[in-house]
């Protein structure tokens, strides 16, 4: 495997690429290669060995690292001051049965946010600049490494979630946040979907700034009746317990506190690694997700961001019908766990309407012309 | 500051364009001189330019056949909101077609179950917030010119406020927009679901200074207002304790919804105007809002006083609603303000890190000895986001020239210990010429490819943004040698 280990390693891999108008799949850890429009064998790039935390400044709230840094190396260092990353990366090699390592570009190239999104943002909420190396085999810089910047196009929006098919990238700079010292799991049981997610929503629209907010039906969580409202708050010891007498005045005193952290289980996939079929994640306006778990009328689901996200397991054959009830809500339906035959014929996401796929295909080649980068990925 | 040449084969050509523009909006076309002089600037107020012509559209439809019948005549656009700008990004041109978004101005649905509300382009920002607030809600980010700028023009600058320290700038407020793109064709990009299905235009959007389309619906969150809003007025006595303070703030970890700087000069100036009970002695003063639940407030209350007083500051806190409006007021106030100090002012954008504040506040201080001229600082401290004021008088020969150079001196300043160009207020053809400070050669013509992406023929707001014209013909072509531009022949303007 072609290995690229520093900035001059992946200009000078590029552009003999460009020579040879060879594309290649760009890998790390490689926990999400199944993950997209499968990339046919094509040969692959490792950069897993441009790793590594360049600058962390606690007291700026700022980090820059090399892209393939493991996230577990990063929220240790993170953890240590007390702070973390905003977007909750979210790590999907159980689900993906992958045994690599995921990485801070990973993540983020896959837009990959657990449950805590509700919080700061995804990835690109986060990202303030970036190095990379574009299909003309130049190295260039997007962004900045201050929290508030507008000068020139904001690149590093476009880069997460992009899934490697812009760039080659060399440094990322992140804002990072406070760590809350104290978290406490509420759970509302025995409620119907349309019940629980209208208590997620009252939360979500509360001034408590909850960092988890998932509704699981009975098949996924035993002990809860017909199924769950989970709630997850932060805060230092005695706002906490404040936010806490909030949500009872909000929810009422069914809701009880529980001891077990439901929500890394469910931002990961892992609640679906075991089960059969293609898993999906369906994301609605948020008060669609009662409408939509029912007319999915999957065996195993759940509802993560207070609905605006529907996790579910299903056969292949449903492809087709789970993108229609997506479009028909205006969401999107995306694969991320299908075989290679499945990815291939549904791709990541529904087919863009035309005038916006042109655009997209457009910026794709303003920074990779001759589409060497995962192409068809996304 | 100068635009590229205009093109005189168009500008003979205004009575046809005229003629074809009231085809399309009958009731919306303003070709007059006393007409067009309205338009004639926005809020940096040093430039002026007549229009060729001002189209005020009503609807998306007739802004897709605008931007058509322009894409197929090849002249130039430039999109407009209230022309709040600081940056120049709505100064028009004399051979282009200046389309101004002010009359779409309904609010199309208030969705208070999925937090956002759906708006065309042309709603004030605080509109927004006065649509919702009935019901416990608002919309987050707040510019200073919140009563006067529209939606749309806080999506084509990313504007961001007071508060963006907690509740980020304009980008991290939206679910989605509907944008006519060049020649007339409407996408739309994310929405309710907050997904878009593929790369990130959204993001890229938001921010682009009217380069790469027309903004006609705009879907924002909103959000609850928080329960408890405390307001500390926080008093120094020299700046640099003042900037340590605020940097010491930051890494204790305490996130205060605004913390605001100002220094002796801009204090007392804004005493003079509105009265708003600011310490007269105090050489800086920092406002500090914190919200939250009550025991949140609390703690970021007790830490805040903590660090203010090892800092070597006094604190006194609003005792109620009016005292915090009054406090408030005063720093809204600043730039009208101002006025009392000078003519003329020019207000700069940069940000930096936070902990370089001291030092950048120093190097300032220098700057103006060196330059002769006054200026005073009021900025959003806590994210580094600085506003030097410079003040001058046009009157007088070379001042405005000066002024110029003064501040573009801070924003290489800036750049220098790490930061930007600007951090709300936009590049547009303010701080144009400086973006080769901050961008290599590589990065401005990977931003002018993606340019062309959108605007093949570059005829969206062309003279903004970026130093050079960028050849769209060769996308993906451009070649860069060493720290050249491309095209070193053409001309900069």
């Amino acid at each position: 495997m072609s290995k690229a280990d520093s900035l001059s390693q992946v200009i000078d891999f590029v552009r003999a690429a460009r020579a040879d108008k060879a594309a290649f799949e760009i890998v790390a850890g490689g926990t999400r290669r199944g993950v997209g429009r499968p990339l046919n064998d094509l040969p692959p790039l490792d950069v897993s060995g441009l790793s590594g935390i360049l600058k962390y400044e606690p007291e700026e709230l700022i980090l820059t690292a090399a892209p393939a840094t493991p996230l577990t190396e990063i929220n240790a260092v993170l953890a240590e001051k007390n702070q973390r990353l905003g977007f909750d990366p979210a790590d999907w090699s159980k689900l993906l049965k992958s045994n690599g390592v995921a990485t801070l570009a990973g993540a983020a190239s896959c837009d990959a946010s657990g449950s805590g999104k509700l919080r700061h943002g995804g990835a690109r909420d986060s990202l303030l600049g970036f190095q990379a190396v574009n299909g003309l085999g130049e190295s260039f810089r997007g962004g900045s490494k201050v929290v508030k910047n507008v000068t020139g196009f904001d690149l590093p929006k476009l880069v997460c979630g992009a899934y490697g098919t812009l760039s080659v990238l060399t440094e990322m700079t992140f804002r990072v946040y406070p760590r809350p010292q104290h978290a406490a799991i509420l759970c509302l049981a025995d409620v119907t979907p349309e019940d629980g997610f209208a208590a997620l929503r009252k939360i979500a629209h509360s001034a408590l700034e909850p960092a988890g907010l998932a509704y699981l039906p009975a098949g996924m969580m035993a002990g809860v009746g017909q199924g769950a409202a989970l709630i997850k708050l932060e805060g230092a010891r005695q706002p906490l317990e404040e936010k806490i007498v909030l949500a009872h005045g909000l929810l009422g005193n069914a809701v009880r506190r529980v001891e077990d952290d439901p929500f890394p289980a469910i931002g990961s996939g892992e609640k679906f690694s075991d089960l059969a079929g293609d898993v999906w994640r369906v994301m609605i306006a948020p008060s669609d997700a009662p409408h939509v778990a029912k007319e999915l009328n999957a065996q195993y689901w759940l509802g993560d961001w207070a609905g605006g996200v529907i996790w579910l397991a299903a056969a292949p054959a449903e492809a087709a019908r789970i993108r229609r009830l997506a479009a028909d809500v205006n969401g999107q339906a995306m694969l991320l766990r299908a075989s290679p035959e499945s990815r291939t014929l549904h791709g990541l996401y529904a087919p863009q309407p035309p005038a916006l796929a042109a655009l997209n295909r457009a910026v794709k080649a303003a920074f990779d012309p001759l589409s060497l980068f995962n192409p068809g990925r996304l | 500051m100068l635009l590229p040449p205009t093109d005189s084969k168009i500008v003979a050509r205004r009575a046809e364009i005229v003629a074809a523009l009231k085809e399309i909006v009958p009731d919306g076309v303003v070709a007059d001189r006393s007409g067009l002089a309205t338009f004639d600037s926005d809020a940096l107020s040093a430039y002026h330019q007549m229009p060729l012509v001002c189209v005020l559209p009503s609807n998306r439809e007739q802004v897709s056949a605008i931007l058509n019948y322009a894409q197929a005549q090849g002249v130039p656009i430039v999109p407009r909101g209230a022309g709040t700008s600081l940056s120049g990004g709505a100064l028009p041109r004399e051979d282009g077609i200046l389309i101004g978004m002010g009359r779409m101005k309904r609010i199309i649905e208030i969705d208070y179950e999925n937090g956002c509300v759906v708006v065309e382009p042309g709603v004030t920002n605080l509109n927004i917030t006065k649509a919702v607030e009935a019901n416990g809600f608002y919309y987050a980010p707040d510019p200073s010119s919140q009563v006067a700028c529209t939606i749309g023009g806080n999506v084509a600058e990313n504007s961001g406020g007071l508060h963006c320290l907690k509740y980020g700038l304009t980008t991290n407020n939206l679910l989605g927009v509907t944008l006519v793109l060049p020649g007339g064709e409407i996408v739309t990009l994310g929405g309710k679901c907050g997904a878009q299905g593929g790369l990130d235009l959204l993001g890229l959007v938001t921010g682009s200074e009217g380069l790469l389309g027309v903004v006609v619906e705009v879907v924002v969150k909103i959000l609850r207002k928080a329960p408890v809003t405390r307001t500390l007025l926080a008093s120094f006595d020299s700046v640099p304790a003042a900037g340590a303070c605020v940097a010491a703030v930051i890494a204790d970890g305490v996130v205060p919804a605004a913390m605001e700087f100002m220094d002796r000069r801009a204090a007392g100036a804004i005493e003079a105007y509105n009265q708003p009970g600011y310490p007269a002695d105090a050489e800086a003063i920092l406002i500090i809002d914190a919200d939250g639940v009550e025991a949140d407030v609390a703690h970021a209350v007790s830490r805040v006083t903590d660090i203010v007083a090892q800092c070597g500051g006094k604190t006194v806190e609003a005792t109620d609603e009016k005292q915090r409006a009054r406090i408030w007021s005063g720093r809204k106030a600043a730039f009208a303000a101002m006025g009392r100090l000078a003519p003329d002012m020019l207000c700069m954008d940069g940000t930096i890190p936070r902990g370089a504040l001291p030092y950048v506040l120093e190097e300032m201080a220098k700057l103006s000895q060196q330059y002769g001229l006054g200026f005073c600082n009021v900025f959003h401290a806590g994210d580094g986001n600085l506003h030097p004021l410079i003040v001058f008088d046009t009157m007088k020969p070379g001042e405005f020239e000066r002024a110029e150079a003064f501040g573009a001196d801070i924003l290489r300043l800036c750049v220098k210990v790490g930061g930007v160009l600007t951090g709300e207020h936009g590049v547009g053809i303010e701080k144009r010429d400086l973006m080769t400070d901050m961008f290599s050669a590589e990065d401005l013509a990977q931003q002018g490819r993606v340019k062309c992406a959108f605007d093949t023929q570059g005829l969206f707001n062309p003279g903004k943004v970026f130093p050079t014209l960028s050849a769209c013909i060769e996308q993906g072509h451009i070649h860069v040698h060493g720290a050249q531009l491309p095209h070193p022949h053409l001309p900069r303007f």
